[in-house]
């Protein structure tokens, strides 16, 4: 009887001594280790942060933020924001970066964001915060058109969404791309226009350009990449792919419309990247930390980075490249379809049942 | 010592029985736990052990099953209506074709090789079982870099200019097919190898003697005998189309293990779970067909007179057969490595190998090495079980640890996310889940190998062990395990291998801020970054060739 218990005891203790070597080996760079454990919000040096922007863009941010403070950051790029939900009781994330201002209304909506006064939040726009700046947003992007100069001529391509209905598109060289349902992109795209249309409408027009399109892509890259190559006459994006697609060595002869800019026209739907304060995260005064030194004017210029997106706030001087700089237009500029930014939230998920409902998949099959 | 005493106690028990029992219900209980181990229990430290791993390798498929029983009607019937079907369609299709022209290709390799006096047989031997180092989703990398719309082949085409445009589309069925036969039918061709090897001479020379020709005797007398090996093959091929998830999403197909992925990455996990169902039914079901159709048909040798197989003479197709085994070389060997050579030369020259490199580097090495020594201080108390102490606790034990191996990898990890992330907070998001679902993905590869040396050992050094004094489990540390190390060794190596090269629960279940070398190849490939992710992926195959030689041997 007693040699079994020590047998046991012995089993037990060889486990124990492996974790415990395993512990040794990572406790320097494993953040999640240390949510459990009474630091106060003080003394922790990191931060973590969950991104659904590209990884490239944000990367550089990252470090250069782990530069200017010496806050370890560890990042999960390619999170959705339902990750957020799903983690609720148990979370992980200090800092949510989204493509989509949708995204983050929604995720606020919800009471997984938690408000702030950080120093410097009135530099953005009182238009594209919450009320209790729990998120913002720092840059601005436009959807329109990015067309083949070689394929079709500028008047030969859609002026609005609506034009879109029209089965005539199918027709030009190569038709045309969008990408698939879930795309934060389209998300925010298909929100706007059940703002404007109404949910029947919107829902027909999803048919539509399901079933004229020629391709679907997973993301906006692969579309400003395949209309460049001539593979598409043109495709549904957000106007800084365009700016991207002009600083390809190649494959750059390409243009943009921006849709919907008569008088009697809805304007341009717009969206916004930007981030968001997770409530109960692990390193809270590192998350202000962050929020506070992301609103210099220096990094919301960093922000924007490769990305060449513009600022909402456009005294900030973003040096673009020359390609593109005589091709930015300034948001100001355009006429923009006149739904609130921040009421994006409140149609993230319908609109996400709505688009699948209609026949064009949220992921690519 | 429990044991003695309960022998004693059920001695006395016995002396009893003619009388009256004291204990009835005990005694019966005692007598039952005794029948089932056929009068040997093993101690309770094993068994504990056992329990507790059976445990861990259930919990993940349970926990998916109950999740998708729980989905709710209206979830089923949106899937079953298109969803699923569609799924379906994509699924078998692709594990059809691979399945089936994979088989082709290893056999005939494997009859070329072994039964023809193709020139340079030893050396082909290895060079054509080298793809299995190179993981499916790097070799699709490679081809999307050659054959892709911007790649190297069109590069060429429309350089010739008058053979007019490269409509190639890789991003199809029949990319995803062939990247997938190239790199899986090593399998079948090693073990179609293997079984040739051992076939005897005697039933030919019968057949010849009757007047066959050579087409006749391969149909009539070899081809039955390799059905078993080409069974085996077909299966693990099958089961690999099933559960890859690297290969199919880079060349943009959708699979169900695809579509699982997706779903769970973006925390639809309802969705996922009831997807995940299906997959199992179909993976069980694959596994059902296999075990009912090797029950059927039932081939023997007579080892007594076992003469090696004669080599036939290749003649006339002597070039013809040389030609093909060259360009089946070419094409899952010397093209994919060629690729990562040259961008891992330009990686190298750009500064890929920076320290944010190393990091992976270490992270994977930290989470293989974790993985391999859970597997082997698991494997061995689990195989001693089984092979010394047979009922049906042990085999249910044993049987249960191959779940995660059969399943895809990404059901083990979406049953992860549930538990971790709902009912054990503290460890979820760490590096040790990762390294758990990796033992359950990857124990049996252990196991396997800890079978196969203690095989070697006669219970009769454990019964003279015991008589001394020793307690199973004390044999087990002083006697068994210093016998049977280097087999231990070799099993841990294999999941080293196995876990170097995993993507899809590395992907879905790892911490923020870590990332593998694995990850890291999906992620730069996927955003056509080449030149970071040639290092990683040629440094992945690197360490895979190590162990090689254990995997060859074994067949």
């Amino acid at each position: 009887m007693k040699s079994s218990i020590k047998g046991l005891l012995f089993m037990i203790s060889i486990a124990a001594v492996l974790v415990l070597a395993a512990c040794g080996n990572n406790n320097d760079d494993e953040p999640a280790d240390d949510s459990g454990e009474n630091l106060s919000p003080e003394e922790t040096d990191e931060l973590v942060v969950y991104s659904a922007r590209n990884e490239r863009f944000v990367q550089e941010l990252l470090d250069k933020f782990t530069e200017d403070t010496g806050i370890q950051v560890s990042a999960l790029h390619g999170a959705d924001p339902l990750q957020i939900e799903a983690e609720a009781n148990n979370v992980q994330a200090d800092i949510f970066i989204s493509n989509d201002l949708g995204a983050l209304g929604y995720l606020h909506g919800e009471g997984y964001l938690e408000g702030s006064d950080p120093e410097g939040i009135e530099t953005i726009d009182e238009q594209f915060r919450s009320d209790d700046n729990a998120y913002f947003a720092i840059s601005a992007r436009t959807r329109g058109f990015i067309y083949n100069k070689d394929l079709v001529s500028e008047d030969e391509v859609p002026q609005s969404m609506e034009d879109l209905f029209d089965a005539e598109w199918a027709d030009l060289p190569n038709g045309y791309a969008i990408t698939r349902g879930g795309n934060g992109g389209m998300i925010g795209n298909v929100s706007a226009l059940r703002h404007e249309w109404g949910d029947e409408r919107t829902a027909d027009w999803i048919r539509a350009i399901q079933e004229h399109a020629a391709g679907i892509y997973e993301g906006h890259g692969d579309i400003r990449r395949a209309v460049g190559a001539g593979e598409h006459a043109f495709g549904l994006v957000n106007n800084y792919y365009y700016h991207q697609q002009l600083l390809e060595p190649s494959d750059n002869n390409v243009g943009f419309i921006y849709p919907d800019q008569e008088d009697d026209e809805m304007g341009a739907i717009a969206n916004a990247a930007g981030i968001g304060n997770v409530a109960g995260g692990p390193n809270e005064q590192n998350a202000i930390t962050f929020i506070e030194w992301l609103l210099e004017p220096e990094n919301q210029v960093e922000f924007v980075g490769e990305s060449l997106e513009l600022l909402i706030n456009s005294d900030i001087e973003v040096d673009y490249p020359e390609e593109v700089e005589e091709h930015v237009v300034n948001f100001e500029d355009l006429k923009i379809q006149d739904m609130s930014i921040t009421d994006l939230g409140d149609h993230f998920e319908d609109t996400k049942d709505l688009i699948e409902e209609s026949g064009l998949d949220l992921e690519l099959r | 010592m429990r044991n003695r005493k309960q022998d004693k106690e059920m001695k006395r028990n016995e002396n009893k029985a003619g009388g009256f029992l004291p204990q009835p219900v005990l005694s019966l209980f005692r007598k039952s736990w005794r029948s089932t181990w056929r009068g040997n229990p093993p101690g309770a430290v094993l068994l504990i052990i056992g329990f507790i791993v059976a445990v861990i390798m259930a919990i993940p498929i349970v926990y998916v099953v109950f999740q998708s029983m729980f989905a709710g009607a209206d979830q089923w019937l949106r899937l079953l209506d298109d969803r699923i079907p569609e799924l379906l369609w994509n699924t078998l299709s692709l594990t059809v074709v691979v399945t089936l022209f994979s088989v082709v290709i290893g056999v005939s390799l494997a009859w070329f090789i072994v039964r023809t006096d193709l020139p340079g047989g030893k050396v082909w031997r290895w060079l054509l079982a080298l793809p299995l180092v190179i993981p499916p989703y790097v070799g699709a990398v490679t081809y999307i870099i050659v054959l892709g719309p911007s790649g190297w082949v069109r590069d060429l085409w429309e350089s010739i200019g008058f053979l007019g445009e490269y409509n190639l589309n890789i991003y199809s069925f029949w990319g995803v097919a062939f990247v997938l036969i190239m790199f899986t039918y090593p399998y079948v061709y090693l073990i179609a190898s293997a079984s040739l090897r051992r076939m005897n001479r005697n039933y030919e020379e019968v057949a010849r003697s009757q007047n066959m020709s050579t087409g006749r005797i391969f149909w009539k007398i070899n081809l039955p005998f390799l059905r078993p090996a080409i069974g085996a093959g077909a299966i693990l091929i099958a089961l690999y189309v099933l559960s890859d998830f690297g290969a199919i999403a880079m060349m943009r197909y959708v699979t169900f293990t695809a579509a699982i992925y997706f779903q769970t990455a973006s925390f639809d996990t309802e969705a996922a779970a009831v997807l995940s169902l299906v997959l199992i039914v179909v993976t069980v079901l694959i596994l059902w067909i296999e075990g009912y159709t090797k029950k059927k048909s039932d081939y023997h040798q007579t080892s007594n007179t076992f003469k090696a197989p004669i080599q036939l003479s290749l003649g006339k197709w002597k070039p013809l057969v040389l030609s093909f085994v060259i360009i089946v070389f070419l094409l899952s060997v010397l093209i994919p490595i060629v690729v990562l050579i040259y961008w891992s030369v330009i990686g190298v020259q750009m500064g890929a190998l920076d320290s944010r490199f190393f990091e992976f580097v270490w992270n994977s090495f930290r989470l293989s090495g974790t993985a391999a020594l859970l597997c082997m201080v698991l494997a061995v108390p689990i195989v001693y079980l089984k092979t010394r102490y047979p009922s049906f606790i042990s085999n249910g034990i044993d049987r249960l640890s191959y779940a995660g191996y059969a399943l895809p990898g990404v059901i083990v990890a979406l049953g992860f996310v549930f538990i971790f992330n709902n009912h054990l907070p503290a460890l979820y998001n760490t590096f040790y889940v990762v390294a758990i679902a990796f033992v359950v993905r990857f124990l049996p590869q252990a196991m396997q190998s800890t079978t196969a040396s203690l095989s070697l050992v006669s219970p009769r050094v454990d019964e003279a062990a015991r008589s001394l004094g020793y307690p199973p489990w004390k044999v087990l540390m002083k006697v068994i395990i210093p016998t049977i190390l280097p087999g231990v060794l070799a099993g841990g190596a294999l999941v080293f291998v196995s876990a170097i090269k995993e993507l899809p629960a590395t992907l879905m279940l790892r911490p923020p801020g870590f990332d593998t070398l694995a990850v890291r190849v999906y992620f730069e490939a996927t955003e056509g970054i080449y030149h970071l992710a040639a290092p990683a992926a040629l440094l992945i195959i690197f360490v895979s060739i190590l162990p090689l030689q254990i995997l060859l041997r074994r067949y």
